[in-house]
């Protein structure tokens, strides 16, 4: 009978705890919210973070598109090669960048980066009782820890990621011309040919929901870490896990709805 | 009355720390809690200023009901109440001077000079005079007690909670901050609470101590009392000895 119901209690456990980790977060969510109105909390340490989520961010969101350039242009002219025109190779390379991989892969990054380090941060606060000191000086946490790290995500991660799409293209459009013996101007034609402004936004409103998501759920599991080092170091690893599936459900769901 | 506690059961999913814990803390005296590791000293402590909310029970603070306060009252109700963490609790990324005057400048009633001049003079109180610039990473944990009692007093409290303020110090050192907690009471007026699991620190630094024991007050009375209680509980706890504890019924 217990080897029925051992795994039977496995998965309600599990379950229970997700909706009990949803059900805190969601909280969390609606005190963020409501924290917005305190801007004497939050807003002097919004520049910071900002700098810290977003500028610190671009050496690794360019290292990543650049060489996902490369690797873009050279895939699509060994697969092009004999059947379409190579200069299809600039098309694939910028719609690719701009519509996918900047994004996604910027925002997966960063939810290593950025995502890991908040959960550490505000997780490492939680159990040396910083934000119950935090608390007991008539601070509300969520207004000082929560709300600057997660307007600077929503705000900073679109910059990136189109910094991250430019460095993208351009790396592509030189390894077009330096290996794959194409001109500037096929690749560049090419670029032209199914380009639509609206990439644009898609890029921008998609990367600003990745950094809701990284910052937002960084933050969840920080604030409820519990139990020292080790609490901390689950808090980390659950942060960046949850925001990398988030991430991968909200591209499906950005192209079901937008394109 | 100045701070009442009625009551109050907490539990902690199966845990139930608190059953029934009740309090009353005189105004202008200094108060201990005592009780073995985990008892729920520092639960208790924690429903004082609205950290946890009781499952059961009523928190009285200056006749307000704390379990009642919405958030934005819980904090003006904060401002009046210093609190002195176990391990200080103080921001890593600040420096002790910014630590210290965290408290003023919630406030939002003083210039940055202002908050500086009070900061240096908290730090100075508990002889951390010229330590301001340095970070609490590079502080001993006597000193960093000392910076917690710093920041806990900037705002010129009514009430401070003190929780274990001297686990894991020296003898000297536990001196040092005992001698900070007299003279807190009798500089500056405050009402203390002192949770401790140290009997010499509370019978050196109480007007009167009350012993937690199974998630009530077990016994309650001056430290003369205390000392002198037949109590087999209060007794092993104070004499260190646990073999009275167990021959309880």
């Amino acid at each position: 009978m217990d080897l029925i119901l051992s795994p039977v209690r496995a998965v309600g456990r599990g379950v229970l705890t997700a909706v009990g980790a949803l059900g805190r977060a969601g909280y969390l969510g609606l005190d963020a919210a409501h924290a917005l109105r305190k801007g004497s909390l939050w807003a002097p340490h919004l520049l910071g973070q900002m700098a810290r989520v977003g500028v610190e961010s671009v050496p690794l969101a360019l290292f990543i598109a650049t060489f996902t350039g490369i690797v873009l242009a050279l895939q699509a002219s060994y697969t092009f090669t004999g059947a379409v025109p190579l200069y299809f190779v600039g098309t694939l390379v910028g719609k690719t960048m701009v519509l996918e991989l900047g994004p996604v892969l910027t925002g997966l990054a960063l939810s290593g980066r950025v995502g890991a380090n908040i959960a550490a941060e505000i997780g490492t606060m939680r159990v040396t009782e910083q934000i119950d000191a935090l608390e007991a000086l008539a601070y509300d946490p969520v207004a000082y820890l929560v709300v600057p790290k997660v307007l600077a995500g929503i705000l900073m991660f679109p910059v990136v990621v189109v910094l991250a799409n430019g460095i993208g293209i351009v790396s592509g459009w030189v390894t077009a011309m330096v290996l794959l013996d194409m001109s500037s101007q096929e690749f560049v034609k090419g670029l032209q040919l199914f380009f639509r402004p609206f990439d644009i936004q898609f890029s921008i409103i998609k990367s600003a929901s990745f950094g809701l998501t990284v910052t937002a759920v960084g933050c969840a599991f920080g604030f409820h870490t519990r139990g020292g080092a080790e609490g901390v170091g689950r808090a980390t690893t659950r942060a960046v896990v949850a925001s990398s599936m988030i991430i991968l459900v909200l591209d499906a769901f950005w192209g079901a709805v937008l394109l | 009355m100045s701070i009442e506690l009625v009551d109050i059961h907490k539990a902690f999913g199966e845990n139930e720390v608190l059953k029934g814990f009740s309090l009353s803390i005189q105004e202008g005296q200094t108060t201990s809690v005592i009780g073995g590791s985990g008892s729920g000293k520092s639960v208790a402590l924690k429903h004082i200023i609205g950290l946890l909310r009781p499952d059961q029970g009523e928190v009285w603070v200056d006749g307000e009901n704390v379990s009642r306060l919405d958030q934005e009252s819980l904090y003006v109700l904060r401002r009046n109440v210093g609190y002195v963490f176990q391990f200080a609790a103080l921001f890593d990324s600040m420096t002790l001077e910014e630590n210290v005057g965290m408290g003023l400048k919630r406030m939002g009633e003083h210039s940055d000079a202002e908050i500086r001049d009070r900061s240096r003079k908290c730090l100075q109180m508990v002889d951390l005079e010229g330590y301001g610039d340095r970070l609490p990473a590079q502080l001993s944990g006597g000193q960093r007690k000392r910076a917690g009692f710093a920041r806990a007093i900037a705002t010129q409290p009514k009430y401070i909670l003190y929780d274990e303020p001297t686990t894991g110090l020296d003898p000297l050192t536990t001196a040092v901050i005992d001698e900070l907690i007299m003279r807190m009471a009798d500089e500056l007026s405050v009402t203390g609470l002192v949770i401790t699991h140290n009997m010499t620190s509370a019978f050196r630094v109480s007007d009167r101590i009350a012993m937690l024991y199974e998630g009530r007050i077990r016994f309650e009375g001056t430290p003369d009392e205390v000392r002198n209680a037949d109590d087999p509980v209060v007794k092993g706890f104070i004499e260190g000895r646990p073999e009275l504890m167990e021959s309880m019924p």
